[in-house]
């Protein structure tokens, strides 16, 4: 089996070929798969993550997986964040400090993630320059996302995750994906209905909305996460099964893809440059709170 | 007279980073007996510096399926805490009474706490 992969970047384009992908490849079985990547001219690095999780599936299924005519930039890329050294390549040293590791967690890897954020953001102090405030905001949204897929995913194949730095443009991507059984089946699951996988995500990011039941309560993550991106002028985009859903500006764009992803991503892009005090309404005295 | 007892979530946890939901637990399982002895309890944030709403689902918003609002709010206090901190517990709060608003959930949430009551014994 080949697949001749396109530039990747971190939007509809991008998510839909990695589902190409998944489509065209997702019944092999002690198969030989060629990923040809001579037309991939950019790989945006973070989206290691989905495209990593694409390719675990396909090593659970007995199958051999190559990469090949990797452009040279693009194999410096992936090599540097150690993304290609899960395919037989040494990882580089990455001078200009951008990558953010690829990585893979099982869910009960909580205490993993957390010393690989502590890692790859809390201990290194060349990426980015972000007020304290808005580091902080940005570490507490990457463990809402992880944490959304360790309490819905219900996978049984792993967490993924991958960022990159863009330094010219003040950006910070981070993408998180899982192989689990997606918002839609949970959604509709609950809700008794048959919601489209786009709609499901939308009701999903709704505020109070949770498939959650069962003694803790749900139904809070992704609103927050919401909130976040509007205050810090980024962008937040969900790609769940044939479902494509991005937030950016306080506006909501919601489509399908042509071909479902076998889970959930989730991508988060900050503004690294923002200086707002992420106070997110008044001062609360202690007797407020219960 | 029972003096009220204090609780540090950096040591329940033993890490700063309080996000995980199994994390929460342990926190929520510390205050619920303490709650059912009818004490006050000041659960202080000190050197916590990073939260989610999945560990103060599990450690505070479940009490809401267990205890009556005014119970909480009589004997429960937290200190320690940053105010952007202060204003995501409330948010969680406020879900969390919301979420037990549906009587089901009240009705399994407490059927799940008798079960660890039972298990306890």
């Amino acid at each position: 089996m080949n697949f001749a992969l396109p530039t990747i970047l971190h939007d509809w384009n991008g998510f839909a070929a990695l589902a190409r992908l998944h489509s065209q490849t997702e019944h092999c079985f002690l198969d030989n798969v060629e990923i040809d990547m001579k037309a991939t001219d950019w790989f945006d690095a973070d989206m290691c993550a989905p495209f990593g999780a694409i390719l675990y599936r396909l090593g659970a299924e007995l199958n051999s997986v190559h990469l090949v005519d990797i452009d040279p930039s693009v194999e410096k890329i992936l090599s540097q964040n150690g993304f290609l050294s899960y395919y037989g390549r040494e990882q580089i040293p990455d001078y200009w400090k951008t990558t953010v590791t690829y990585q893979r967690f099982d869910v009960e890897d909580d205490k993993y993630f957390s010393k690989y954020i502590e890692n790859e953001f809390i201990r290194r102090y060349e990426i980015p320059k972000m007020s304290s405030r808005l580091m902080k905001k940005f570490h507490e949204s990457i463990f809402e996302i992880f944490s959304n897929a360790v309490l819905h995913s219900h996978t049984k194949l792993g967490i993924f995750s991958c960022g990159q730095f863009f330094p010219k443009n003040n950006c910070l991507d981070f993408t998180v994906a899982d192989l689990g059984v997606g918002v839609r089946k949970r959604v509709c699951d609950y809700l008794g209905n048959n919601l489209s996988p786009a709609e499901a995500i939308s009701w999903a990011a709704a505020k109070n909305n949770t498939t959650k039941q069962g003694p803790i309560p749900g139904g809070l993550g992704l609103s927050l996460l919401c909130d976040f991106i509007d205050l810090n002028g980024g962008c937040i985009q969900i790609v769940s099964d044939a479902g494509y859903w991005r937030r950016k500006n306080k506006r909501t764009y919601a489509s399908s893809l042509h071909q479902p992803f076998p889970g959930t991503v989730v991508n988060v892009e900050i503004n690294t440059a923002d200086p707002s005090s992420y106070i997110l309404s008044s001062e609360l005295a202690d007797n407020e709170i219960f | 007279m029972n003096k009220d007892i204090s609780i540090s979530v950096f040591e329940v946890v033993g890490s700063p980073l309080c996000v995980a939901s199994g994390d929460g637990q342990k926190v929520h399982d510390r205050l619920a007996a303490a709650l059912r002895q009818g004490r006050g309890v000041s659960l202080s944030f000190r050197n916590v510096t990073t939260l989610t709403s999945a560990f103060l689902n599990a450690a505070i918003g479940q009490l809401y399926g267990g205890f009556d609002e005014n119970r909480i709010r009589e004997l429960l206090n937290v200190a320690d805490m940053e105010s952007d901190d202060k204003v995501l517990l409330r948010r969680v709060v406020d879900t969390a009474k919301w979420y037990f608003r549906d009587p089901n959930r009240f009705e399994e949430a407490l059927r799940s706490g008798m079960e660890d009551e039972d298990g306890d014994s």
